[in-house]
This record gives C-alpha cells, structure tokens and sequence, in this order.
C-alpha cells in the first residue's frame, strides 16, 4: 500500500466504509444463498410428496381395479369395498395433487391429461360394473372383453402420464441443482476471501489509528511544550492573549492577562466587563467605544489605554485584535493585550532628554552668534579707536607707549580673527543647509577672489584639475575652499612661494581604504596638495579638532577653528576629509565627497 | 533737496558710532550737511514731520533699541514719499541672512561698519559719490555688499 494513502486523514474513514459495505455485502449473499438452499429444500420435498402422492394415486387405482376383478370372479360385493374406497380416495388424491402442482404449468397441463385419463377409467370401471349387474355372471360374454381391454389400456396411459410426471418432476429439480450447485459451492470460499480481505482492512485501519494516536500524543506533548513556553515568553514580554467568541460573546484570558491585570491567574471570570473594571476611568469610554467598534468591523485597530492594579499602580496596556473564523462557521476574535509602560517610559524619558538636547543646542548656537556678533562691536571701536590715535597722537607717544600701542593693535587683530572664526564656525552648525546642484569651478573661484589679496602678496601659484557639477551646499563648499587654501597660504615655506594643486577624480568607495565604512558607493575625490611646510602625520588626526594648533602662535597666526571648520563642511556634506603631513615639504588634504 | 550739499542723515543708537561717523565726515573734504538720530522711533518720526528737506542718503544701522533698522526701512519703502532717498545699511553684522533681507526690502547698499577709521573715511566717500543710478531699484545684488 502506498505509504501516501495510508497517510491520507480519509484513510481510515474509506477503510470503515468499504468494511461496512462488504460485510453488507456478505450479509446480503448469506442470506440470498440460504433462501436458495431452503428453496432448494422445499423443492425436493415437493418433488417426493409428488411422487408419493402420484404412486398412491396408481396404488388407489390398482386397488379399485383389483376390487373390481375380485367382485367379476366372485361376485362377491365385498370385493367391491376397496373399489368405492378407492374412488374416494382417487378423488382427495387428486385434489392434492391440484394443490402440490399448482405453480407448474406443464405439471398442471399433465395433472388435466391424468385427470382425464382417470376419469375415462373410472367411467370405464363403472361400465364395467353396469356391465357385470346388468348380466349376471355374464363374464365370458364377448362384450365385456373389449371393455376390459380399453380399462388396461387406460391404465396403462395413466401410469405412463404419471412416469413423465414424475420424471418432469425430476428434471426440474436436477436444472435446478445444476444452476445453483456451482453458485452454492463457490459462495464458501467468496464469502471466506471477502471476510479475509475485510479483516485486512480493519488490521490496516487500526494500525493506521494506533499509528494516528501515537502522532497526536507526540504532537500533544509538543503542544504541552509550546504552551509552556509561550506562557513563559508572555511573561517575559509582557503579554497576553484573549479569544473572544463573539456568537457566544465568551472569553478565554490567557494567564498573563491577568498578570497584566496584576492578579492572579483565572482569578475571576473571564468577560469583557470583568476587563473593563481595571480600566482606568479616564479611558473606559475610549475603550468601550472600541469595543463596539470591534463588533462591527471585528478588526480591531492597536488600542492604548491604562489599567489600574488593586494596588494603585497604573500600567500602559495596548491591544490588537483579529477576527478568524474556524471550519464550523464561528467567528473568533483573537487578540494580543500588551504592557508598553516600560516603553511609555522610556519614550517619554527619551522625549524629554531630546527636548532638553535640543534646547541646549539651540541656547549653545544663539550664545556662539550672540557672543562673537556681540563681541564685533567693542573690539571694533577699541580697532577703530586704536587707528584714530595712531593718526592723531602717533608722534606725543614715547617709544614704549609706541610698543605697546602694537602690541594693543596685534592683540585686537587677533582677537578679531577669533571672533570671525568662531561666527563662521557657528554659521556651519546652521540648520538651513540647502544642496544645490554647483559648478565647482566658480566656487573656487570665488574662493580665491575672497584670498586675492593674500594670493597676490605671496605670489601664490594654484592649478586646479576640471570639476563635475556637484550637488553640494555652495557657501560652504566656498568657505572649505577659502579655508584649505588659506591654511596652505598661512603655512608657507619660508623660502619658496606657495603652490596649491587641486585635482579631482570620481572614486568608487569599494577601492579606497579609508572607505571600508562608507554609505555611498562612489564619491568625489578632492586633493589639496601644497609645498608648505608640512607636519607630523602624528597630528594628521589632531589638526581637525577645535582649537588645535601646531604652531606657536608668535611663528603662525592661527585660531585652530579653520581646519575644525573645514570638517564640519565635509561632514554636512556626508564626507571624509584626511590629512597628510610631510615636515617641511607639504601637506596634501584629500576630501571625499558622496555623489548625491 | 538741496543741490550744493550732500544731506546725510545717520540713524545709530551707538554714541562712538554716531562720532565715528561725524568725524569721518568732517575730515572728508566733502560738502555735506550730517545729522544723526539715536534710534529707529526719533528717525522716523523726523522723516514723517511736515516740511523737512529729504535727505540723499540715509545711513541705517540695523540693531537699534524701539525701532530696528529694518523696520525703518521697510516703513520707509512702503512710502512712496521717500522713493528717492537712497538708503545705506551701516552695520556691525554682516550675515547673510541680513544682507538678503535688506536687499529684499529695498535698501541701496550694505555696509559693514570698518575698524579702521581710514577704512571708514574710505567708505563713506565712495557711498556719497556713488552714481546712485546704478545702485538704485537694488537690481544688482553683486554689488550689493560693499567690498573694500
């Protein structure tokens, strides 16, 4: 038997079937074969009653035939007793014979012919008798011969007649056996090979339930597994299920719903308004509204609403529901209650540091803007005041008071140029960063119209490669500009003039190593390369931080906010910048930027 | 208006200022009349009093207590009685966001305030020679921001 249709769930369902309609069957032609047998029976009784009643039908003849002799010889009426007896008993023997042979055509057509034949004989009888009164103990007359000759010849009619009755009678009972006979001798054995293969069915069958009983205890156990396990994991995940029958609006709470409730397992009923009881006042209504909401669409979307324990404490709880309708019909809504005050919580927390986070920032950019902006203004006046003076009143000052006016004049210069930094630093922090699609080329040309002055004092030489048009924050890519050139500008070599080498090249991010890490597949790949005096590559990190210098500030006059500048533009930008430092032969700024 | 002098007028809360500026003019070998207000309210309130001779150039700071300096100018352009005053921004700041904004109101020029009074002589001196021609109706915005 194929392993699959021993598998198959209607298996043992056509197994009972088929058993049923073979033992039916079985049933059925046990007793068809049983009425035939008795059948059968019945008529071999009918043949031998026949029989016997036609041999006793010739007996009452030959008795009245006998009878009669005896009276012709004798003349004796005595003789005559078995005649008359014979008569009578010829007649009853011949209503029987009507009775035993009245479904038999042929019989009947017979049983009229002997009928016949039996009266002319008795008619003969009494032709006879008239014959021997009327002429007394006239038995030698010649009359009486011919008489007697056709009585013989009757008789023997009728014992013919009833020999081929009887052998009819003998035929059809031997047709008879002759059809039936095989059938009766095959029926045993069909019936044993029906009942055996029955028998294997119902072997196949109860394998195949002990096999089925097997599988369900394991898959109870596994369920037994699954449930466990599910329990624990609503514990710890703080959920539970409910399945609300809504035909029978019945309830199963799982036992962490009532957990969630904070009572014990099953500890009240399970109900929509034994539930509703925990809710907190406020948002009964809510979820009522729901509820009713839930009977029409039976879909219920994520709902919130707060719980209060017997203890006070109020817990977050959230719902999802799903209607599912089963085989039979009935609609069921499942559905998951989970306590989210943990996330609430935390949201809330994480809302409120967000908040004060943004608050400071906020307060830090002001106070940057305000201070350096703020700052402008005395400094300005103290510069301008400072310049009035050394138009005015340059010659009343003694050489000391000339020195220290300088050193007045350097100090303000100095912190001028931290104020302008510090304000472009903060404009880099701006919000407002708007990409545009830029010609480069420009950018660095307005760069360097912004450095004309110092570009032309230092007869500086700058040689750029062509650029693409790049979508990038244009004032800001101006300023990274300005900055980098300015940087090579400011830490020139002593004895040579600066040259600044700009070259681009579009770069996929797999083939760059500093790249491992990067978001974007390719980028732009920008170099500054100048003949300056270089650094350490110790401080190729250092130099981007705020305030980091690596100079003394009397050999080069810097903030330390240009370079920090110079990153936070690449970084708006979603870039990379990298510094390379050869002592006192250059330095070499390689810029990534993402195609956007 | 008057066609032998030049009449200034400065609106600046700032005192140094207000003398930074006077000086500078009279140091300047330019024939002007130069008066000053302290703030936005006593600007405006001069402009709008019956019977004053417009002056040809306005010098306006932009951070004045009352009345800011972009105030006044947008009252004033909104006034078609001073169409023909040209109106210089003379500001510490030189954001951008500011430079946008006045040239969107309509001022002429935008000033950073120098701090160098030789700057400063340098400045006021190409502002009143300018050919306000060109600088009017603020069509140029490349010029806009006065470059020393």
């Amino acid at each position: 038997m194929p392993s699959r249709i021993y598998k198959a769930p209607w298996f043992v369902k056509a197994v009972f079937i088929v058993s049923f309609f073979i033992i039916f069957f079985v049933a059925g032609v046990t007793y068809k074969n049983m009425s035939k047998l008795s059948e059968s029976f019945d008529l071999i009784e009918h043949k031998y009653e026949l029989g016997v009643e036609l041999e006793q039908m010739i007996s009452y003849l030959k008795d009245a035939e006998t009878g009669q002799r005896g009276f012709i010889i004798t003349q004796d009426s005595t003789y005559l007793e078995p005649y008359f007896s014979g008569r009578e008993n010829i007649n009853n023997s011949f209503a029987e014979l009507k009775q035993l042979t009245k479904d038999n055509e042929e019989q009947i057509k017979f049983l009229k012919k002997l009928n016949i034949l039996i009266d002319n004989r008795l008619a003969n009888f009494e032709e006879v008798e008239r014959f021997v009164l009327k002429k007394k103990n006239n038995i030698d007359s010649p009359n009486l011969i011919p008489i007697f000759l056709e009585g013989k010849q009757l008789m023997d009619d009728i014992r013919d007649k009833i020999k081929i009755m009887i052998e009819l009678q003998n035929k059809r009972l031997e047709a008879r056996q002759e059809a039936y006979g095989n059938n009766l001798e095959l029926t045993p054995i069909f019936l044993y090979l029906v009942l055996l293969l029955s028998l294997l069915l119902m072997i196949g069958a109860y394998y195949k339930i002990i096999s089925n009983l097997k599988k369900l205890k394991q898959t109870n156990k596994q369920l037994e597994i699954f449930k466990e396990s599910a329990n624990q994991s609503e514990i710890v995940s703080k959920y539970g299920n409910w399945i609300w029958n809504i035909e029978e609006d019945t309830f199963i709470f799982s036992d962490n719903l009532y957990r969630l409730l904070g009572e014990e397992p099953q500890s009240f009923k399970a109900s929509a308004a034994n539930f509703i009881q925990f809710v907190h006042p406020e948002d009964k209504e809510k979820l009522r509204k729901q509820v009713e909401m839930m009977m029409e669409e039976e879909n219920l979307p994520y709902v919130y609403y707060r719980v209060i324990h017997k203890n006070g404490n109020i817990r977050h709880l959230k719902s999802y529901g799903k209607t599912l309708v089963n085989s039979e019909g009935e609609k069921r809504l499942l559905g998951t209650t989970t306590d989210i005050t943990d996330e609430i919580e935390n949201f809330v927390k994480l809302e409120q540091r967000n908040f004060e986070l943004e608050r400071n920032n906020k307060e830090l950019s002001a106070f940057n803007h305000v201070a350096s902006h703020d700052l402008q203004e005395p400094l300005r006046k103290i510069q301008t005041f400072l310049s009035r003076l050394e138009d005015k009143e340059e010659n009343n000052l003694s050489e000391s008071g000339l020195k220290y006016m300088s050193r007045i004049k350097s100090a303000a210069a100095r912190m001028r140029l931290l104020i302008d930094d510090l304000l472009q630093f903060s404009r880099t922090n701006k919000a407002d960063k708007v990409f545009e699609t830029s010609n480069i080329y420009l950018l660095l040309e307005a760069a360097k119209q912004d450095l004309a002055e110092v570009i032309s004092e230092e007869n500086a030489v700058i040689v750029a490669d062509t650029f693409p048009a790049m979508n990038v924050i244009p004032f800001q890519i101006q300023q990274l500009f300005v900055n980098l050139i300015g940087n090579s500008l400011k830490y020139k070599a002593k004895d040579r003039s600066p040259e600044i080498k700009i070259t681009y090249e579009k770069v996929m991010s797999s083939k760059e190593a500093v790249l491992i890490n990067a978001k974007a597949n390719t980028y732009h790949k920008i170099i500054f390369k100048d003949n300056g005096i270089g650094f350490d590559n110790e401080y190729a990190e250092k130099i981007f931080i705020l305030f980091n210098r690596l100079h003394n500030r009397q050999e080069y006059s810097g903030t330390g906010i240009g370079l920090s500048i110079c990153k936070k533009i690449v970084e708006n930008h979603q870039g990379y910048i990298f510094a390379d430092g050869q002592p006192s032969i250059g330095a070499t700024f390689i810029i990534y930027l993402p195609f956007l | 208006m008057n066609e032998d002098y030049i009449d200034i007028i400065l609106a600046d809360d700032d005192e140094d200022d207000r003398l930074f500026f006077t000086d500078a003019f009279e140091e300047l070998k330019i024939t002007t009349k130069v008066s000053t207000y302290n703030d936005g309210v006593y600007l405006m309130d001069y402009l709008n009093s019956e019977e004053i001779i417009l002056p040809n150039v306005l010098f306006l700071d932009l951070n004045m207590p009352r009345k800011s300096g972009m105030e006044c100018l947008r009252e004033i352009r909104a006034n078609d009685k001073f169409k023909d005053i040209a109106v210089a921004i003379y500001s510490t700041s030189a954001s951008e966001e500011d430079i946008e904004k006045t040239f969107v109101y309509g001022a002429n020029i935008y000033i950073k305030k120098p701090d160098n009074f030789k700057k400063l002589k340098k400045v006021l001196s190409e502002v009143v020679t300018i050919n306000w021609q060109y600088h009017t109706n603020g069509l140029n915005k490349e010029i806009f921001l006065l470059r020393l």
